[in-house]
């Protein structure tokens, strides 16, 4: 029987289908992936066993009908050994997992086939697979497993193998929604896998095929009315329609509830079954909402595109601010009404376009199980990963970044943080170790943290380690948060040896610069014996952010508004008073100040008052000395371009309404900068009364 | 895979070839028209088809409709393949199919 025949030919459009697939597929993956690792630490949860099931089925179901034979074929064998488990034959154990798992990474190579540098699966390896899924199972080998042509889901065993249930008849409707052929979805398919189940009759409804001038060729009319009668349970017929469960309407009850006639072959009463409909239908639309929560009316743009709309979206803010400059100076009440209005729209326009990028952290840490899931097998400790605050959202690109730093920080607690199983035994703590993800809004910033109950971190080994390295001297008082920044100097490492997870300092380095460069920072709390916590602060968006506009000169700089907490005076008897010792007087506190004039070398006369802009940075609170404030601005970043891509000061520029380009500092890196030209000498040698010359730990350079 | 069309005495002939789907709907409709606006009689072949899916079927079907409301003779020629007939059977065309097989 020709089940391949009838799926996709349309040469023209088949490698657009497939690549449909392909992303359709990963997100399955991801699912089935976490599904598993969550399923092995709580074995009986059937929800779970389900979940896993209809991952599989939808891998090989779609894989079938998209001409991935191999991998439905290879597929077919887990589903049925977790058909298995769900039917309670079988018991879920580590190998069963693990087997899972590794089939998992073979289903995924064989997703890629074909897509450029893709890792290609590994027949031995998947021979091997199978063998000890059959052997579980306790399914003889019914399938030669090389022979992939020969494999088709028509003929290969029925799923729920010959299910033990009562005999039952239900009644099927099954309509093929108006896109269901050009999904590239097959009715016949359905039918078949019904087929299988029990015995099965079929009366196809003709009544919406339209006169053939207005017949629309691609588009399905045809419905079906169908009686089976089977041992199976509801959920397994139901599985049937899991991956076209979107693009048609389809209802399981109960023959008797449809007719009172138990003759199989009469043909479903239309009567009853809309009867019935409104009933069944709550039913379907129950079990669809537990099982996929937001898919229904959601939509899937290439990111690419996203961001072409953000950039308009942030030329039109570019334009707005020139057209509200223009308004203002023309003094017309009509064109300021206009201005007014394209304002508030492009106001909403902007965060609207911001919302969209927004993407929960989710899938990100979600992958995550799999690595502790790994490398606790291979180090041989206890680590369960827990996760809290995963719907938290994040600018797209921001979560795309992310993914290393966090797989450096959950390596090195893996490995460092997280004592061998005896150490924990004598030191009275839980065998099982914890490492504990988490994400949450703070500001206009999220906070992501990983934390692990392990033994800490050893602040005295840090710094011994960081003297023996050159990277402090031997005198320098230092805080412990100083002493664990060192911790991400490059080439710093405290471990005695290097492992094949973590150890040669090169991730927590990677950490740093990949954290910076999302202009976030990164705060470490460690308690010796009772574990280590990173916390990442990241701003929510890159594209657009609010800042303050200040002058120098003729010069425009924008701080990021985050940052910026209060703006005093600066006279010229204040700077005489100071003794040229850049410091200000702030309600008692002395907080050092970085004069942008100096620091930029503008050559320009400062004007009597001058102002400080405070701002909060990592390393304590700093002034900036500008000309003059000149307001808040919504600003779009623009990149500055490769020949500037050293100038760390500058994290971007924008352009302002009068058309002038403005850059936009980044406080951290200004005031880190700033701090090295004061504190060091010409090339390095911290200035002897440098490090306690007041209250405020900004003057206490470390990890310059 | 193809789809030709010849002009009868009375009609049209149409031969379907290989893989008759969702690819070569939009030409089925439009020959099956032309078909039935040629005469009285249309002959469908199906004997070197390899496999038909429901786009065909109910292009077929609705061609049929067409041809007996308008008084033009609508009949399949020789043996439908085994892959058809299972198939249409399958989808609940069983009279379908006795007309194919009876062609």
């Amino acid at each position: 029987m020709s089940v391949r025949g009838a799926k996709l030919s349309m040469t023209g459009n088949a490698d657009q289908f497939k690549n449909a697939f392909r992303e359709e597929g990963r997100e399955v993956l991801v699912d089935l992936e976490s599904a598993l690792l969550e399923l092995n630490e709580s074995r009986g949860d059937l929800e779970l066993v389900g979940r896993v099931f209809r991952a599989l089925h939808t891998i090989k179901g779609s894989g079938s009908m998209f001409g991935f034979e191999e991998l439905a074929a290879f597929t077919h064998n887990l589903e049925t050994a977790f058909d298995e488990v769900r039917n309670g034959r079988l018991q879920i154990g580590s190998e069963l997992i693990d087997l899972t798992l590794s089939a998992l990474d073979q289903i995924r190579a064989m997703l890629e086939e074909g897509a450029a540098g893709a890792a290609e699966a590994d027949p031995a390896a998947c021979a091997e697979i199978l063998a000890n899924v059959r052997r579980l199972s306790g399914k003889p080998e019914r399938q030669p497993v090389k022979e992939k042509a020969a494999l088709s889901i028509a003929d290969a065993e029925t799923p729920s193998g010959a299910p033990k249930g009562e005999m039952r008849e239900w009644a099927i409707h099954f309509a093929p929604g108006p896109d269901f052929m050009l999904n590239g979805a097959n009715p016949l398919m359905q039918l078949r896998e019904l087929r299988q189940l029990g015995e099965l009759s079929v009366t196809p409804s003709m009544a919406a095929v339209p006169p053939l001038s207005e017949l629309d060729p691609e588009r399905c009319y045809v419905s079906w009315e169908m009686r089976l009668e089977t041992r199976a349970e509801r959920d397994a017929i139901c599985d049937v329609f899991i991956f076209v469960e979107d693009s048609c309407e389809w209802l399981i009850q109960p023959a008797s509830n449809v007719a009172s006639n138990s003759a199989g072959t009469a043909p479903a009463c239309a009567a009853d079954l809309t009867a019935t409909a409104l009933e069944e239908k709550r039913v379907n639309v129950g079990r669809r909402a537990t099982d996929k929560p937001d898919n229904a009316s959601s939509l899937r743009v290439p990111a690419a595109k996203l961001d072409q709309f953000v950039d308009l979206v942030g030329e039109m803010v570019t334009v707005q601010a020139r057209l509200s400059e223009l308004a203002a100076r023309r003094d017309d009440p009509e064109v300021t009404e206009v201005s007014e209005e394209i304002e508030r729209l492009t106001s909403a326009l902007r965060e609207n376009s911001m919302n969209i990028r927004m993407t929960p952290i989710r899938a990100t840490f979600e992958k995550f199980r799999r690595l502790v899931h790994d490398l606790a097998r291979d180090l041989g400790k206890d680590v369960e990963l827990t996760i809290e605050g995963a719907e938290t959202e994040l600018d797209k690109t921001v979560i795309d970044q992310l993914g290393d730093p966090l797989m450096h920080l959950i390596r090195n607690s893996m490995d460092h943080g997280i004592e061998p199983r005896a150490v924990r035994a004598a030191d009275g703590k839980r065998p099982t170790a914890t490492i504990h993800l988490s994400a949450r809004h703070s500001g206009a910033s999220v906070l992501i943290g990983v934390s692990d109950d392990g033994g800490g971190i050893d602040a005295e080994a840090v710094r011994s380690r960081a003297i023996e390295k050159g990277l402090v001297a031997a005198g320098d008082p230092l805080t412990e948060a100083e002493i664990f920044a060192l911790l991400f100097e490059p080439g710093f490492s405290t471990a005695k040896q290097v492992t094949d997870v973590s150890g040669r300092g090169v991730g927590m380095d990677v950490v740093r610069q990949k954290v910076e460069s999302l202009r976030g920072s990164i705060e470490v709390t460690s308690k010796p014996g009772a574990g280590t916590s990173v916390i990442l602060r990241l701003p929510l968006t890159l594209a657009i952010i609010d800042g303050l506009l200040v002058s120098v000169g003729d010069a425009c700089f924008v701080l990021p508004l985050a940052n910026t907490l209060e703006c005093i005076e600066l006279t010229r008897e204040d700077r005489k008073r100071a003794n040229g010792r850049q410091l200000a007087n702030v309600r008692g506190e002395l907080v050092p100040y970085i004069s942008l004039r100096q620091y930029f070398n503008i050559r320009t006369e400062p004007p009597p008052i001058e102002q400080i802009m405070f701002v909060e940075t990592e390393q304590g609170r700093f002034g900036f000395v500008v000309d003059r404030v000149l307001g808040d601005c919504q600003t779009v970043i623009k990149n500055l371009g490769r020949f500037y891509r050293h100038v760390q000061v500058v994290s971007g520029a924008t352009i302002l309404g009068n058309g002038t380009v403005a850059l936009i500092l980044d406080p951290e890196r200004l005031v880190h900068e700033a701090v090295r030209a004061i504190v060091h000498g010409p090339r390095g040698r911290p200035v002897a009364e440098a490090g306690n010359t007041g209250r405020s730990k900004g003057r206490q350079v470390i990890a310059a | 895979m193809g789809i030709t069309l010849d002009k009868t005495d009375k009609g049209a002939a149409m031969a379907l070839a290989g893989t008759i789907d969702i690819a070569c709907a939009a030409e089925l409709k439009t020959l099956l028209l032309e078909a039935l606006n040629s005469g009285t009689e249309v002959i469908i072949s199906l004997a070197d088809a390899a496999d038909l899916d429901v786009t065909a079927f109910q292009l077929l079907w609705a061609a049929e409709r067409q041809a007996r409301q308008s008084g033009v003779e609508f009949t399949f020629s020789g043996q439908a393949p085994e892959p058809i007939s299972t198939a249409l059977a399958e989808a609940g065309f069983q009279q379908f199919s006795t007309s194919v097989h009876a062609g």
